[in-house]
């Protein structure tokens, strides 16, 4: 077998890391957008993710057979999936969250709700599905570009380049639209929006619109790279899509995308890495997590402001 | 679901004279007490379980109700406590002597784990506990001597009075006395000079520092206290199961733990236990619809929240 | 509320708690007056408990386990039962976890089962052999295999799935045969895939071969490319999965798509047709070390039939062994001459020549499989061919 050169090794993880990085920003993203509007931290965003895969691995059944499995077919899927997972987002925010906010209850109540949301998903696709696993048959291949010893996957290739269109799409959505506008204006000061007239409640399900909308997309990707899907999917990424978020400070676009591609790399150099390997790559991240947040607690991009409970 | 939770509040306004309720303690007591002369080995088995519970909710409790800290992580102080005891056992010592053992582990565990991070925004505290508490369970299971992912099994059953405790009735009066030493340890606390000072920084903690309350230092003792109560609590789990292992301690453990303290009502005692009694009893009772229990259970979740986000206990009115 | 008043209450319940626990209880009289652990409250039945997964994501296989032993019950009722007696059976739900675990074995134990059946994750039996041991109720685990079965077990637990050491006996046979010299493990970090790796570890390096690597990977992650990678690294020439199928055909794919070349080996726990499906046109040429599936016995055309037509699909890895299993006891209860626990135990010891579906059956002295049942697959055009 060809010996790989301690160079090649670290080209290959680079591309492992991006990839890997890729998912947990667009996952992220969901996390910190509501977080940045109602400082609640969306526990079932996981399992949103997860059941977007679910809806993708149904709408890819359906229109597969007129548009075959290919990438046509896959971007069909991969819309409607993101449309309806973001109604669902929506109908989550308004039965579970939406009351709480209204009667101003404790965040932790808030938390609690989340987690509840989470288990019904969670539970909800497990009795639908019987905890089958599904295999998500497209006909895609292996082809791609070898440099040296390095392998990269056109699908690979175009995993990233969707990444980073949904990515600039809702970046530019968040600063030159008037939704965007609201948003961030929600963010610094409810109240003060609802005097200026600015429509709170609708705004906040638009978030969660697209915060869902972009786990979803996360979700169908995943299912169409990894080939197969499952219901507890969701809750390992879920757990380092926050943490990848929190990284990149909590609240800050940019900084769950950053945090997302640190987080991917920092896990594949965990495997690597001699002395720490797999067996401790979890502990790694956490680690470095720890440190950074105690020598910087508001993450890389997050601003610094007081904050009581 | 408001009816239901109307209920409850004119029960308490019922129970509202001293008399009144000391007599409906008294007989709780009493039918908790005598129940395993007339119970069979489940149902003894599901209240053990449900006070296993009640101590560890209690625990947390003291963290999140009082001082008012977030923690996703407190399967690690209750997996802390547990490892040491099974270790120490495995090399010969007598179970009672783990206990202090392990209280001590635990402290040293809330004070690694509190000391840098207490300065944190609380959201911050949730994803770092989270972060310790996945740390502590791959570290046992990584470990040789906490037994790698197979755990320790094989742990001895300890001996009281010359009387070796091993059936489930043997098991059901000992957590049934920790659960009453626990209560009294919480409310002593809740009323103490320390009580009062977490109650005072929960509530605004620039006030209290001006009062000349050192807020980390504070805040660092609810976490130690709280690690001691899991800590126990973990002790004399390892000696029931005789067998712990690092899925026990998974990140769904402590979200169950905050789930109780927080479904019953932050801070209140009987809230914390009404909590981990719901928590426990919830699935048994429906055992039988198998898969969809889980379901259900998410789902009333939210409705309780929904309905009713300070919890099932009934607020005290000031 | 009064403290004082509570203090006293505590105080005389502790003295009572005391009484009740330090004389009440004698080690052989029963807890519990209402539990009817005695054999002939039963009357004209005989309870069989199943400690079985029914819930989480080891749900499938307990189900398919649970329709394997109803298929059998059915067919010894219909052939008069066991002694006179029609057998019936108690599913506990032990969700594959210690805690619910041992929940389920009280709940079966307060039922008045006489004997237990079943056992998928060894996690979940362990801790829960001390609870149906004080009961004297014989236990015939079907598919838990860790070592930790068979060095805990108290007397009353016997084993009819080969065991970690077999099939480590096996998977070394094995690569030896494939000429491998450079191994890699990889396991998930779950009690039995822990005790898979570290076996075959434990044997490779006393038979003088090269362990590269010794990796763990986590439940329910996706990407494997970073571990793939690091394989690459360090030249690997056999990679041996010691865990379950749907991360198994993950890493399969996630192998073959990053260039590796090499031989794949899955242990029993990825023995299942959706290895096959789920890995896709990478899972060609992998070898599965499998308990004895039905489709490869000779003796199960039968039971494989049956099974279709009760339950239309066919029976799972694991279901001949739950079928050996419950007629296991069967054949124990008729030469016990009865259900008390002692006289079935022993029975059970003493079986010899019993013809399962899977082979026959007889113990050694910890109460395993004398010899190992283990058979060697291999995924050829889409489908598993016995090697």
């Amino acid at each position: 077998m060809h010996v790989m050169s301690l160079f090649y090794i670290v080209i290959q993880q680079l591309v492992n890391g991006l990839i890997l990085g890729s998912f947990y920003s667009l996952v992220a993203l969901g996390y910190s957008m509501v977080y940045g509007i109602i400082k609640l931290l969306n526990f079932a965003h996981g399992d949103i993710y997860m059941v977007g895969a679910f809806v993708g691995f149904g709408a890819l059944g359906i229109f597969g057979s007129i548009l075959g499995v290919g990438w046509l077919g896959i971007t069909v899927a991969l819309l409607i999936s993101m449309f309806l997972v973001g109604l669902l987002g929506m109908l989550v925010h308004r039965i579970a969250y939406q009351p709480l906010l209204n009667k101003r209850a404790p965040r932790m109540s808030l938390l609690i709700t989340a987690v509840g949301v989470s288990f019904t998903l969670f539970n909800g696709v497990m009795v639908m599905t019987n905890g089958e696993y599904k295999a998500f048959s497209t006909s895609l291949g292996y082809e791609g570009i070898s440099l040296g010893p390095v392998n990269i996957t056109y699908t690979q290739i175009i995993m990233v380049v969707s990444t980073a269109i949904l990515m600039l799409v809702l970046y530019w959505f968040i600063n030159r639209t008037m939704y965007g506008k609201a948003m961030r204006a929600i963010a610094l000061d409810q109240d003060a929006c609802r005097l200026m007239g600015i429509n709170v409640t609708k705004t906040i399900s638009l978030t969660f619109f697209v915060g869902s909308a972009l786990a979803a997309a996360a979700g169908v990707m995943a299912g169409v790279y990894y080939g197969s899907i499952h219901f507890y999917m969701g809750f390992i990424i879920g757990l380092k899509a926050f943490t990848a978020a929190v990284i990149g400070g909590i609240g800050s676009i940019p900084g769950a995308m950053l945090g997302g591609l640190i987080l991917g790399l920092l896990e594949t150099a965990g495997t690597q890495l001699p002395f720490v390997g797999s067996a401790w790559k979890d502990v790694f991240t956490f680690g470095i997590l720890i440190l950074l947040l105690v020598s910087k607690p508001t993450g890389i991009l997050g601003k610094s402001e007081i904050e009581r409970m | 679901m408001g009816n239901s939770v109307g209920l409850i509040d004119r029960l308490k306004e019922n129970l509202g004279g001293k008399k009144t309720r000391g007599v409906a303690l008294a007989i709780l007591f009493a039918v908790v007490a005598l129940l395993p002369l007339f119970a069979n080995n489940y149902i003894e088995e599901v209240m053990t379980n449900t006070f296993f519970y009640i101590v560890l909710a209690l625990g947390l409790n003291i963290v999140i109700g009082y001082a008012g800290l977030v923690d996703l992580g407190y399967a690690a102080f209750f997996a802390v406590g547990a490892y040491t005891t099974g270790i120490f056992m495995k090399m010969g010592l007598d179970f009672w002597f783990t206990i202090p053992i392990s209280i001590v582990f635990c402290i040293i565990a809330g004070i690694i784990i509190g000391g840098p991070t207490l300065r944190l925004r609380s959201d911050y505290l949730a994803i770092v506990t989270l972060g310790f508490g996945e740390i502590t369970r791959i570290v046992a299971r990584n470990l040789k001597i906490t037994g790698g992912a197979s755990g320790l099994v094989g742990i001895e059953r300890p001996t009281i009075f010359g009387h070796k405790l091993y059936q489930i009735t043997d098991f059901y009066y000992t957590f049934f006395i920790l659960v009453i030493l626990a209560i009294i340890i919480a409310m002593r606390l809740h009323n103490s000079r320390l009580g009062r000072a977490w109650q005072y920084i929960r509530e605004d903690e620039d006030a209290a520092e001006a009062m000349g309350i050192d807020p980390v230092k504070t805040k660092l003792y609810a976490y130690m206290i709280g690690a001691a109560f899991g800590g126990v609590a973990g002790a004399f789990f390892a000696v029931k199961m005789t067998a712990i292992s690092p899925e026990t301690f998974a990140f769904t453990q402590s979200a169950m733990i905050l789930l109780a303290v927080i479904l019953g009502g932050m801070g209140k005692i009987p809230g914390a236990i009404l909590g981990a009694v719901f928590l426990v009893f919830f699935p048994e009772i429906f055992r039988e619809i198998g898969q969809t229990r889980m379901l259900v259970f998410g789902i009333l979740l939210v409705i309780i929240m929904v309905f009713r986000p300070q919890g099932l206990w009934p607020q005290r009115k000031s | 509320m009064s403290r004082k008043f509570l203090s006293l209450v505590t105080v005389t319940f502790l003295a009572l708690a005391l009484s009740v626990t330090g004389c009440g209880t004698q080690p052989s009289a029963p807890s519990t007056p209402s539990a009817p652990s005695a054999p002939t409250a039963s009357g004209g039945e005989i309870k069989i408990g199943l400690p079985l997964p029914m819930t989480g994501s080891e749900a499938t296989y307990g189900k398919d386990m649970e329709n394997a032993i109803k298929l059998a019950v059915d067919e010894i009722n219909a052939k008069g039962g066991v002694n006179g007696k029609k057998l019936t059976t108690i599913t506990g739900d032990d969700a594959c976890d210690p805690q619910q675990a041992t929940a389920a074995a009280n709940k079966l134990v307060s039922e008045g089962v006489v004997a237990i059946v079943g056992g998928y994750c060894s996690g979940a039996v362990v801790p829960t052999l001390t609870i149906y041991n004080e009961k004297n109720l014989p236990y015939i685990v079907e598919a838990a295999n860790s070592s930790k079965i068979a060095t805990q077990n108290p007397g009353n637990t016997f084993e009819i799935n080969g065991t970690a050491v077999h099939q480590t006996q096996k998977a070394v046979e094995l690569f030896k045969k494939l000429g491998a010299t450079k191994v890699a493990l990889v396991e998930q970090g779950d009690a039995y895939s822990s005790d898979l790796a570290n076996q075959t570890e434990k044997a490779l390096k006393a038979a003088g071969s090269t362990v590269v690597s010794h990796d763990v990977t986590t439940k329910g992650e996706q990407d494997f490319s970073s571990l793939v990678t690091s394989l690459k690294s360090k030249n690997a020439d056999l990679v041996f999965w010691t865990a379950y199928y749907a991360d198994g055909a993950l890493l399969i794919k996630q192998l073959r798509q990053g260039g590796y070349k090499g031989a794949i080996v899955v242990g029993d726990g990825s023995s299942d047709p959706k290895l096959i499906q789920m890995s896709g046109a990478a899972g060609e040429g992998i070898y599965v070390l499998s308990p004895p599936v039905a489709e490869y016995l000779p003796a199960a055309k039968q039971f494989a039939d049956a099974y279709k037509a009760k339950y239309n699909q066919a029976p799972g890895a694991y279901a001949p062994l739950a079928y050996d299993g419950i007629n296991l006891l069967a054949d124990a209860l008729k030469r016990a001459g009865g259900t008390d626990g002692k006289a079935v135990i022993k029975a059970l010891t003493d079986t010899s020549g019993f013809a399962g579906l899977a082979g026959k059956v007889a113990f050694a002295t910890d109460k395993t499989l004398k010899e190992s049942n283990f058979i060697v697959l291999q995924i050829k055009g889409g489908k598993f061919v016995l090697q």
